[in-house]
């Protein structure tokens, strides 16, 4: 049997399909991409999350308006660690904190103001982002005629997110509205100041913990000029320019590979995939650029570099972590980005599992994992803890809402979500990486799970 | 306020405070009926201030529901949940979504019950009415409701905490615990929330505490209700109403005569009297604030938060001799400004009252005002830094800093611990260490 019903499914026999015991003789993916079980606990967020936090959350200059009832807005205030040179994005929470009369008499009149003030108190605001929740759309504001006759108040551009919570089945449907949006109402507004042969994007790149601080300069070394980051630390004006790009690269690419695909389609600008995650993977996605750009011998020299300087404490850390188990449940694709790397430190993932993977995930995953290998779509909390308990891996990499969990169980945990203490990408952060491993498994607090008071 | 954007908002929506109030019930889950960003987000700060796991369910509404209503939805989930956890109670909580479409959770979950060895508590908390206070009052008001039932009298005191923390409520009990004094907490997260990692890693289902389904029914039989959180004070009208329970809502026991008050209120509701162990708590806490009368005297302190906790500490503030600039909360309450008239009528200060408004009109009364010290959960952390002054944490949410819910901030000895953080904020930041060698 490939499909799996864990013991905690009984009840809820059509969790079935969504989980895999892998077997290279007959690949068979988790279903995916369909909706929840209604009340299975699952860890899964809204439309609204993936577009509002996850993609334009981190434009450092736009101004951030949630138009909803004041939770969503709360919830989105500095709570994805996606780092900028600048504080407005993170240190500020615009809402229109929608009330019952609102709600009655529709939220047009307050938005209208809200963007007006927003501007008026926040001028360094390039745009505004006016995001809208599940109450947004039942009540019907038009939002999108709002944000126009705003825009033409201010003169800055006002762009509307039809993403409320309660569209599609995951954040999955967020991303891709905030992409569409982007590309169609930013891209292309305006041209670089200059252009050279060698400019590029980085797409699907958020500046966790400052990743983008990491791989950036990777790119610039090689003399490759980075036109844009897509979205993070990004300026709103980075974002008009991308159709200009010669190449872009996808690193998120659930999120972002939209993005990347309607760029070429309209302007014929090719992408390639990368992985910038663990030594291999990020030495690979160099030299592909390189070849595109035909400067292989610059992408190796910083291949060398990086190599010299890094690779002799990724081998320490190999010696000790040679041998680990680890589950891998991310959004979507660090589930898959990592497993490779995890194997340069001699562990191997034993489970992954992703909230709202689609089928190229799932893939993704197949092509890595060992016969045996566990694999769970859009995992909820029950059946979390009872593959934990069976498995028993030596580390679980998962988000914040499952840490507390493990640590009851007595296993250790990384926040791959946020990241312990990033950046985690490219050469330079997957050093950090193997630290935050080392010590989450080889801290001395584990020793006293198997240690019970007694009277001797 | 006169904008109609609301910039940094110290309040979160009624889900929050409803998922909170459940998570006090032993062996109750929480169903959020609305989308799945309406269970996660409010996981996710519950995860990161009590750094424990929170188990919320959710009946993940989609477009069909929007068009067809919630009610298969929130059918199934129940199913689930009874089905895969038997838990002792389910705790529905509805959002913006499920209101607006307008699902009749009462009769749904009536329906969806084919026995009775579960109970379900169908709170209304539109997210679009008032803040999660609104929220917790709303969860925990059902819960009574759906249980409380008349029997024998039972010679206890119902207490009603509001979002407290754990540390708080264990103060309280030890309060009680001293005064010999039996009790029911409506409801009690000291041990849900603050859960100990156990022998070889065993961890129950649900977590262990939490105030029984037998004790919230019996809430109707005790000799009375304190709600230390007046904007949690529903459940104590609706005892007194249905079941002549005497109540009292009264201020949070916080500095000398706020802690006085709730013990006077428990020696008349329950007939005890004041043991030797409160009396040196007391004094304890007065000593404890002469001690520290020189650093702290005129101090400008700024404080936010849920009104009835800062209303409580700009009184301590007022006791200890400190200035109490600025007093805001973002949940309006009629008891907020008469309170902090009276402290500043008392005490001869002018602390200026921001209510129903938002941290970035705080930030400036602040700068206009003054401050040497704020007091706030961890999103007062801004405004602390770019007025180069400490920021003392308390409240929810508070994930900057570790163990501010293990501790508490109430009765005579969790006072004891408030001034000393502030006094210690005071002396790190403002003081030459050579003033500080005795």
């Amino acid at each position: 049997m490939t499909t799996i019903l864990p013991e905690c499914d009984i009840p809820i026999p059509q969790r079935q399909p969504h989980i895999v015991c892998h077997n290279p003789e007959n690949i068979v993916l988790p279903m995916c991409n369909v909706q929840t079980v209604p009340g299975d606990m699952t860890e899964r967020g809204c439309t609204f999350a993936g577009c509002r936090g996850v993609v334009g959350g981190p434009v450092k200059d736009a101004i951030q308006l949630v138009h909803g009832p004041i939770g969503c807005a709360y919830y989105t205030w500095g709570t994805r660690r996606n780092l900028s040179d600048t504080k407005l994005h993170r240190k500020y929470c615009f809402s229109t904190d929608l009330t019952e009369e609102s709600v009655i008499y529709g939220g047009a009149k307050k938005l209208y103001n809200s963007i007006i003030e927003s501007h008026e108190l926040f001028p360094e605001g390039k745009a505004v982002f006016v995001y809208s929740t599940c109450v947004v759309g039942l009540i019907g504001d038009d939002t999108e005629a709002i944000c126009k006759q705003a825009s033409e108040k201010i003169g800055i551009p006002v762009i509307a997110f039809h993403c409320e919570g309660f569209r599609g089945v995951s954040q999955s449907l967020g991303h891709h509205i905030a992409n569409r949006t982007l590309f169609e109402k930013v891209v292309g507004t305006a041209e670089p100041q200059e252009s050279t042969p060698y400019d590029m994007c980085i797409v699907g790149e958020f500046n966790i913990d400052g990743d983008a601080w990491i791989v950036k300069p990777l790119f610039e070394r090689m003399g490759v000029r980075v036109l844009s980051v897509f979205t993070g630390n990004a300026s709103y004006n980075d974002i008009p320019p991308m159709h200009r790009a010669k190449l872009n690269i996808v690193q998120c690419q659930r999120s972002s590979t939209y993005i990347a695909k309607m760029i070429q389609d309209k302007y014929g600008v090719p992408y390639i995939n990368v992985s910038l995650f663990g030594m291999k993977q990020t030495a690979d996605a160099l030299r592909d650029v390189g070849k595109f750009f035909h400067l292989e011998e610059n992408a190796e020299k910083v291949i060398a570099e990086e190599l010299a300087k890094y690779q002799p404490k990724i081998d320490n850390y190999r010696k000790k972590l040679d041998g680990k188990k680890c589950f891998i449940y991310q959004g979507a694709p660090r589930a898959w980005h990592w497993m490779g790397p995890m194997r340069e430190l001699g562990i191997e993932t034993i489970l992954t599992a992703t909230t709202f993977g689609h089928k190229d995930d799932y893939e993704k995953i197949m092509e890595k994992a060992n016969p045996g290998h566990i694999c769970i779509d859009n995992p909820n909390a029950l059946e979390i803890e009872e593959y934990l308990v069976k498995l028993k891996p030596d580390f679980f990499i998962g988000g914040l809402k499952e840490k507390y969990l493990t640590y009851k169980l007595g296993i250790p945990f990384i926040n791959g979500h946020s990241y312990e203490e990033g950046p985690y990408a490219g050469f330079e952060g997957f050093v950090n990486f193997a630290r935050d491993i080392d010590v989450a498994v080889n801290s001395p607090v584990w020793k006293f799970i198997n240690k019970p008071l007694e009277v001797s | 306020m006169a904008r109609s954007v609301t910039i940094n908002p110290p309040k979160m929506c009624q889900p929050m405070g409803a998922i909170l109030a459940y998570m006090g019930v032993h062996g109750c889950v929480p169903l959020v009926h609305g989308s799945q960003g309406c269970s996660t987000y409010p996981r996710y700060n519950i995860a990161r201030h009590f750094r424990e796991s929170a188990e919320v369910a959710v009946s993940s509404l989609a477009e069909d529901a929007a068009v067809y209503g919630g009610a298969k939805n929130l059918t199934e989930a129940i199913k689930n949940i009874k089905s895969r956890l038997n838990p002792a109670a389910i705790g529905i909580c509805t959002t913006c979504m499920s209101e607006t479409i307008g699902d009749d959770v009462k009769l749904i979950a009536k329906k969806a019950l084919t026995d009775d060895s579960m109970k379900i508590f169908p709170a209304s908390t539109p997210s679009y009415v008032g803040t999660h206070l609104t929220g917790y009052d709303n969860a925990l008001r059902t819960l009574v409701e759906t249980l409380a039932v008349k029997g024998e009298p039972n010679n206890k005191i119902n207490i009603i905490t509001g979002i407290i923390n754990p540390g708080d409520i264990r103060e309280i009990k030890n309060m009680l615990r001293l005064m010999n004094v039996q009790s029911i907490f409506l409801s009690d997260i000291s041990e849900t929330l603050d859960t100990p990692i156990l022998s070889g890693g065993h961890k129950p289902v649900l977590p262990d505490g939490g105030t029984s389904l037998a004790d919230i029914a019996d809430s109707a039989n005790s000799k009375g209700t304190i709600a230390i959180c007046r904007t949690a004070g529903s459940a104590a009208t609706y005892l007194r109403n249905k079941f002549n329970v005497p109540s009292v809502l009264d201020p949070v026991p916080i500095g000398v005569i706020n802690t006085d008050r709730f013990v006077q209120n428990i020696c008349k509701l329950s007939g005890a009297s004041i043991p030797d162990d409160i009396i040196k708590e007391r004094g304890r806490l007065i000593d404890s604030m002469v001690d520290v009368h020189h650093y702290m005297y005129g101090r400008k302190v700024a404080i936010f938060g849920d009104p009835d906790i800062v209303s409580a500490i700009v009184r301590f503030c007022a006791e200890a001799g400190m200035n109490p600039t600025v007093a805001m909360t973002a949940t309006k309450h009629k008891d907020f400004a008469p309170d902090i008239k009276a402290v500043n009528s008392e005490y001869r200060t002018d602390t200026q009252i921001l209510e129903g408004t938002d941290l970035y009109e705080f930030h400036e009364v602040v700068k206009t005002h003054g401050a040497e010290l704020i007091l706030g959960n961890s999103k007062g952390k801004d405004i602390a830094d770019d007025e180069s002054v400490p920021l003392v944490r308390f409240g929810f949410p508070v994930y900057d800093r570790v163990g501010v819910y293990r501790y508490s901030i109430m009765g005579y000895n969790g006072s004891i611990y408030l001034l000393d953080q502030m006094t210690n904020a005071i002396l790190g930041h403002k003081y030459d260490p050579n003033k500080l060698h005795q």
